[in-house]
């Protein structure tokens, strides 16, 4: 993904005159309306444009939710969002061509999270099973998929499942592991010779 | 910035998104950024039952990364227009390049 | 095809996705990462190759193993009507006949 930014760290700096003045949304913004670990200087005028109210409304929403997420490892956390840092902020904002300011929610894919009660869910076949994991601070370059669970339906766990304990589902997970990757790799073997090229170096799990 | 400014047109309306590992998720489209990064409300996972993770999901954040496709609704998108700002973004990029 | 007026730019072909431009409202074949082809009406592309592409066939071959243990190809054919396509995702973009 980062090779699709087109206005990352370098652009930034290019478009140095308007800089200054998101940033300071930037901050404004979070005073306002997030900041659960906001402690910067209020400037400048609260001109939020409406895109921003809307994202900045629905990070604000995620906080102090429960939610899933997924990591590049496979992965998946459910847990209480409580806290994010700053990291990723700066360039949250920026002005464009046309006049238009665009806001990234990529600052939650780009933030560090620190989620509450987490237990990390292992699946496999119809089996699966919590690890309780308590406080996780997880890297925002690492979620991949985050989703807010709805209270009333967290208990409808597809009946088909079946709670197990966790040395048996996660050996039976390292031998599910083991089996597709090897059944990748044939499988690849067998299309490469044809000029095909696998999707992914076995990055994406989840 | 084409498909930035061509998937704001298209917030609000249902989309399809599947995924590199090949999971589909279907949802109103909220929101975008330049890195195509997408939020979904009200989102349905096809096929539950092998991605039961996100059985009680009511919207979701998806890296933009992790996106194969996204399936649009046909009558939502102006093709003229879209054909048009392609060529305009060729343009430009091509005034950039030299 | 015609560039758009408002750039004044010259309808030349001097770099590789200029080669795409002149496929705009074309069918095209486009071979994707995942064992995947993919053939259809190109509507819009980036540098990127991030793609929109309309009447869409999409391919999907398969390894398949049978009890004599010999290994088959099999084909999954899909059709969309809109599909946007991420780029890195895309190894090549061909004009189709």
């Amino acid at each position: 993904m980062e090779r699709l930014s087109l206005n990352e760290n370098p652009a930034a700096g290019q478009q140095g005159n308007h800089q200054q003045g998101p940033q300071q949304q930037q901050q404004q913004q979070n005073n306002n309306m997030l900041g659960p670990m906001s402690q910067q200087q209020q400037h400048g005028p609260p001109q939020l444009p409406p895109q921003m109210f809307t994202t900045a409304a629905q990070l604000l929403d995620l906080t102090d939710k429960k939610l899933v997420l997924v990591l590049r490892d496979g992965r998946k956390l459910i847990g209480v969002l409580r806290s994010w840092d700053q990291f990723g902020m700066k360039y949250s904002t920026f002005d464009m061509e046309d006049g238009d300011r665009l806001t990234l929610f990529n600052f939650f894919l780009a933030a560090n999270l620190v989620l509450q009660d987490t237990i990390e869910r292992m699946y496999v076949g119809n089996l699966y099973a919590d690890i309780p994991r308590g406080i996780f601070l997880v890297r925002g370059e690492n979620v991949l998929l985050l989703g807010e669970i709805d209270l009333d339906k967290e208990d409808d766990i597809p009946t088909h499942l079946q709670r197990a304990p966790f040395q048996e589902v996660f050996e039976l997970k390292q031998k599910e592991d083991a089996k597709r990757k090897t059944g990748d790799k044939k499988r690849h073997g067998k299309l490469q010779g044809l000029g095909f090229e696998a999707e992914h170096s076995g990055e994406i799990l989840f | 910035m084409l498909f930035f400014s061509f998937f704001k047109t298209l917030t609000n309306q249902t989309v399809t998104i599947e995924l590199k590992n090949d999971i589909r998720i279907r949802g109103t489209l909220k929101s975008v950024d330049q890195y195509l990064n997408i939020k979904l409300d009200d989102v349905d996972v096809l096929d539950l039952d092998k991605y039961p993770h996100l059985s009680s999901v009511k919207n979701m954040f998806i890296r933009g990364s992790v996106v194969r496709y996204v399936m649009l609704p046909r009558t939502e998108v102006d093709i003229g227009l879209l054909e048009d700002a392609t060529r305009r973004e060729a343009a430009n990029q091509a005034g950039k390049a030299r | 095809m015609a560039d758009s007026e408002d750039t004044g730019a010259a309808p030349s072909v001097s770099e590789p996705l200029d080669l795409v431009r002149l496929s705009l409202n074309e069918m095209v074949f486009v071979k994707l990462r995942g064992d995947r082809e993919l053939k259809g009406r190109l509507h819009a592309y980036d540098s990127h190759c991030n793609l929109v592409l309309g009447e869409v066939e999409e391919s999907i071959f398969v390894v398949e193993e049978d009890e004599n243990e010999e290994e088959t190809i099999r084909t999954i054919k899909k059709q969309e009507e809109m599909l946007f396509v991420r780029g890195d995702s895309v190894v090549l973009i061909s004009p189709q006949a």
